[in-house]
């Protein structure tokens, strides 16, 4: 039984109820119109190299006080916004605001020009070129690299085929090592019931609405959930923001490429190349263990796209001594967007890599040095 | 006292003995074969409507959605060969 209210507290709830109805009428409308969707990708960058539809960005920063570098893969599946969602929820600018000098790989969105792409177009000669761009841009000798999601693996791959590559430190974020324990579209292929055929398009890609209803089917429930939250949610601005620019970013995913495609399905997913040991790039084979660089395994555990259990073996398969492992309560997405991400993961992972760089010594620093020298 | 209004309660208690279920089922080997036959059925059924109507609109000198697609692979391809050719140039 609800506890009974004063008067006045009776009036402040009216009134707050009559407030909220308003704002939830206006915010519905919005929304229904889609007059007021969020501007993602706000943080100010710079593209410092470009090859084909690929790009390196480097965030504007003056506060830099790490090095070297952090470059963030992204994924082949999804677009790179998710890392810099808007002002206030945004994973780059939370690393820039630790002091970390932020560059992002964005591959662009393939059309039929890219159906031919391999594996090897990313992992032989796209991230070991943006790698090097970065280097020269902020006049540093390594990097860390930071893969997300299937950005992750190509990641790892570039790393154990490419070990002369100036990596300090390497982290994979809800990346997948072991594909047996992947659902849905990646279950269809794995069986045999769908042939990489199936699904590729005239256009020689995987179609992003594929790659959209394979996600749907994970949780099929999720959606009439979403509705639900936002009902009860729609009188908030502030929520309306995240949830529409998520909302956005989860219904905006990009062809993957036939080729490329194919390889996963054949090496990683069918064969379970990377746990087995089997996967071949280029003719040859692709050993993790040729990776000693430290390594961060960061899981999310109520990730559904990319289960625990696919991401758990990473560790035991690469060859570095010191490997660590971060598990997050949050799921796939969350580990770079929203208020648990801000106050858990992005600082765990932020605090990572800055005990695993060089403080770069700040004009104060210097200036009481040559003091002291004088 | 938990802030959520009753009908979230209510729907929250629902989707709660729902959505185990489903996903059970979501991921179930019959499930698995429905997608797969739908999937491979809408890729057949696309591909015999372009074959009916490619007669129609030929007749009529119309291009077909396979003249386009050939026109925009050709693009591809010559787009892919500058790509090449721009990769040559840089190394």
């Amino acid at each position: 039984m609800s506890p009974s209210l004063a008067p006045g507290d009776l009036l402040n709830r009216v009134e707050r109820d009559v407030q909220r109805a308003l704002q939830r009428s206006r915010n519905g409308l919005r929304y229904a119109a889609g007059t007021q969707r969020p501007k993602v990708g706000r943080t100010p960058k710079d593209v410092v190299w470009r090859r084909h539809k690929s790009e390196l960005w480097r965030y504007r920063s003056d506060a830099r006080r790490y090095r070297p570098p952090l470059v963030i893969v992204h994924s082949l599946v999804s677009r790179s916004y998710v890392l810099d969602l808007y002002p206030g929820n945004s994973a780059v600018e939370h690393f820039l605001r630790e002091g970390l000098d932020v560059f992002l790989l964005d591959w662009g969105v393939p059309d039929e020009t890219d159906a031919g792409n391999t594996l090897e177009y990313y992992v032989d000669d796209g991230i070991p070129e943006a790698v090097a761009a970065a280097c020269e841009t902020a006049g540093t000798d390594d990097v860390n690299l930071l893969g997300y999601c299937f950005g992750g693996v190509l990641s790892l791959l570039s790393a154990a085929r490419h070990p002369e590559m100036p990596i300090r430190n390497l982290a994979a974020m809800a990346t997948p090592v072991d594909f047996s324990q992947m659902e849905t579209i990646t279950a269809l292929v794995r069986d045999g019931r769908l042939d990489p055929e199936d699904v590729i398009e005239p256009t020689g890609n995987v179609a992003p609405d594929v790659i959209e209803n394979g996600f749907k089917l994970l949780k099929p429930t999720a959606e009439v959930t979403q509705y639900a939250t936002l009902w009860e949610n729609l009188w908030n601005d502030e929520f309306m923001e995240g949830y529409q620019a998520m909302g956005q970013w989860a219904r905006d995913h990009i062809p993957f490429p036939g080729a490329a495609f194919e390889q996963t399905v054949a090496g990683l997913v069918r064969a379970n190349g990377l746990v087995n040991g089997t996967f071949e790039l280029g003719g040859e084979r692709v050993d993790l263990k040729a990776i000693t660089r430290p390594v961060l395994n960061i899981m999310a555990e109520r990730d559904h796209i990319v289960p625990l259990a696919a991401a758990e073996p990473l560790v035991g398969l690469v060859g570095s001594k010191e490997k660590e492992e971060l598990r997050l309560a949050a799921g796939h997405a969350g580990l770079v967007a929203g208020r648990k991400a801000a106050k858990v993961t992005l600082p765990g992972i932020a605090g990572w890599f800055k005990a695993h760089s060089s403080a770069i010594p700040s004009h104060a620093d210097v200036r009481m040095c040559s003091d002291a020298d004088s | 006292m938990s802030g959520k209004p009753l009908w979230r309660k209510a729907f929250d208690e629902v989707d709660k003995r729902v959505s185990g279920p489903v996903e059970a089922g979501a991921h179930s080997d019959l499930f698995n074969d429905l997608v797969t036959v739908q999937i491979k059925l809408a890729r057949r059924a696309q591909r015999e409507v372009e074959k009916r109507t490619r007669r129609v609109l030929h007749a009529v000198n119309l291009p077909t959605a396979t003249d386009v697609r050939r026109l925009s692979e050709q693009v591809a391809s010559l787009q892919r060969q500058l790509r090449d050719l721009e990769d040559q140039r840089r190394r």
